[in-house]
């Protein structure tokens, strides 16, 4: 048997309100989405989807993190590596607070930021496969997967769907080699 | 929610979404950029080749080579040090105040905030690193593993601290700066025909394609990003002020300092800024995304803050006087308002806390030439801010045995000017490779905020 390649139903947009409601009908008449894309993050869209994130519960881990380690580090060097008084302070100073502050800052951004890539598999090099590329631009797109037991009125009944909701245009493109595989629901 | 009647539109003209794309990609479409690019490079580079040759004059031959003496250690590499990191708090205070405080307005400006505060943050990072003398060990620094011991650094240091807040300011904002910039450079690299261009700026974004997930973890690490480095500005010009404020000289040895630098900074960032986006509006064309309406809210703060500037002078004179220390009472009515430095004392009070009020009238506000040369006003104004600081405060102190008045050299100036000319080659090569305005931000407040014919916000 030859290889099957997926095929995806797209309706394309040009208002993201149209495309708000249009999300809502086609969950409504209980149509799997598979993605949407649009040129710029609408909230409504988010929360139509039921889109949740944990990035800022890692960036509190990551600020914990940073703390932690900062102090264990300055406790280290100052108490037990190397142990020097000065200016008649304490060797565990409370000016520690400010090397503290500034570091768990440093390394909770930098984490977090590292962090959004390795969940968004995002990266210099990542072959960029788009399946309407005017969704960068000015388009917002709703793509629903074609499934190959699907009939040929099942898929009709779709695309009647996302074309009634508004959609300017309603086609279906076989789905690109290395296309995004995240799940929307 | 953004009433649009009341508050006038953000972009002007109903753009639409395509539109937006054209317009702000068109001068990085251009084929060539326009004749004054060309000659402003060529005067940059310029500048940079003279501040080089002052560099390696200071590194081949030594410290000797500046103005400053065993009194006035401190001259020029401090005062622009703090210039610059001054400047470099234009971007985080616009992006990331205005974004945490939810200021729709911010979004046409904060890109260009945010490339000012990089190159301006380089800057000034290589006046301390000169300031060494020994460039060469100016990784002692770092707390490495060494073989002295290993001997660690004074953790207790401001100077250390220093360096830690600078670096990581500079690591912050330009992550959060090229955060902003991946759904744009996408945008480039879907739009563009020319195939090196594809490939560079497809690099550059990283294989953004704008899922909403992927919108959603993008909004999300933003703003924790934003939110964890808006404390950042306020600790940075802090520990900056800290270099000064926890020795014991005259004129320093204040608890005002921390947020006196603070405002300032914000102050001069924000002039900076405004000096920028008018030559940007007017050379681009960009005035229907940069609007007078913008220009409007960016003096109205520096008003605000302008009264704060004159109320933290006035606070200082007050401390000294109530204080009864007769050393402070020295440094600031023999010594600033009247004595050798009088000239930068007055420019400063005149530059700072004066003309800046004139922004209360609104024919000035709405006036762009006076109000460019009022930001130009006050760039110097907190040039010379530095400068008394600095100077006057260390050139005489509590031994007149051991008084010493400062000029810079050649060489200071030289370097001033180097860096000056990296500062402009950096926001040149910024209008020419990166779209000024962040796109994906203003179509996101596009429909909200500036539709005329929208029925949204009824």
């Amino acid at each position: 048997m030859t290889m099957m390649s997926k095929t995806n139903i797209i309706g394309v947009y040009d208002d993201p309100d149209v495309l708000v409601s249009a999300i809502k009908k086609v969950k409504e008449s209980g149509i799997k989405i598979k993605n949407v894309f649009s040129p710029f993050p609408i909230h409504e869209v988010f929360e139509v989807l039921g889109l949740k994130t944990r990035i800022p519960y890692m960036t509190f881990m990551y600020g914990v993190f940073g703390v932690l380690i900062t102090y264990a580090f300055l406790y280290w060097t100052s108490v037990i590596s190397y142990p020097l008084k000065f200016g008649g302070k304490p060797l565990n100073s409370l000016s520690f607070i400010i090397i503290l502050f500034v570091m768990t800052i440093n390394i909770a951004t930098f984490l977090t930021f590292m962090t959004f890539f390795i969940r968004q598999k995002l990266g210099p090099g990542k072959k960029v496969v788009m399946i309407e590329p005017a969704s960068v631009d000015d388009k917002f797109v709703i793509t629903v997967e074609k499934d190959k037991d699907m009939t040929a009125e099942e898929a009709g009944k779709i695309k009647k769907i996302l074309q009634e909701a508004g959609a300017i245009d309603v086609k279906e493109k076989e789905e690109p080699e290395g296309y995004i595989t995240e799940e929307n629901d | 929610m953004y009433n649009s009647r009341i508050r006038g539109v953000l972009v002007e003209g109903n753009k639409s979404y395509h539109q937006i794309t054209e317009d702000v990609l068109k001068p990085l479409e251009a084929k060539r950029p326009p004749t004054w690019w060309y000659i402003a490079i060529f005067v940059s580079i310029a500048m940079i080749i003279f501040g080089l040759w002052a560099m390696y004059t200071t590194v081949s031959i030594g410290i000797g080579t500046w103005g400053v003496n065993n009194n006035v250690a401190w001259g020029f590499g401090i005062i622009n040090f703090v210039w610059w990191i001054g400047i470099g708090h234009a971007g985080t205070a616009f992006s990331i105040f205005l974004l945490i405080l939810r200021q729709k307005w911010r979004t046409s400006i904060n890109r260009a905030a945010e490339a000012m505060t990089v190159v301006a943050v380089i800057c000034a990072g290589l006046f301390p690193m000169l300031h060494m003398g020994r460039i060469w060990n100016a990784f002692f620094i770092l707390p490495y593993w060494n073989t002295r011991g290993p001997l660690w650094d004074n953790f207790n240091s401001p100077l250390f601290w220093d360096v830690v807040a600078i670096s990581t300011y500079l690591m912050a904002s330009a992550v959060f700066w090229y955060i902003g910039m991946i759904p744009d450079f996408a945008t480039i690299r879907e739009k563009t025909t020319s195939k090196v261009k594809k490939a560079v700026y497809g690099a550059l974004s990283f294989g953004w394609v704008g899922t909403a997930r992927g919108w959603l973890r993008f909004e999300t690490a933003a703003l924790m990003i934003g939110g964890l480095a808006a404390p950042l500005v306020v600790s940075v010009h802090s520990i900056v002020a800290m270099d000064f404020a926890t020795s014991v000289i005259p004129g320093w040895h204040t608890t005002i300092f921390p947020p006196y630098f603070v405002v300032g900074a914000i102050f001069s960032g924000f002039g900076m800024v405004l000096t920028l986006m008018i030559i940007v509006r007017r050379v681009f064309k960009y005035q229907e995304y940069v609007t007078k309406g913008h220009l409007d809210a960016i003096a109205r703060i520096l008003t605000f803050i302008s009264l704060i500037m004159a109320t933290a002078y006035s606070t200082e004179f007050f401390v000294a006087w109530y204080s009864g220390a007769e050393y402070e009472m020295f440094t600031f009515m023999k010594n600033r308002v009247t004595g050798e430095y009088t000239i930068a004392f007055w420019t400063m009070i005149t530059c700072n806390a004066i003309i800046p009020q004139l922004f209360w009238f609104k024919k000035i506000r709405t006036n762009i030439t006076i109000v460019f040369i009022i930001s130009i006003f006050i760039n110097i104004g907190m040039w010379f801010e530095r400068y008394v600081i600095v100077v006057t405060s260390l050139s005489k102190d509590f031994l007149p045995s051991s008084w010493a008045s400062y000029t810079a050299s050649t060489v200071e100036v030289a370097i001033f000017i180097g860096t000056l000319g990296i500062f402009i080659f950096g926001v040149l090569l910024f209008f020419r490779y990166i779209p000024m305005i962040a796109i994906s931000e203003i179509k996101g407040i596009n429909k909200e905020t500036s539709w005329t014919n929208n029925d949204n916000d009824e």
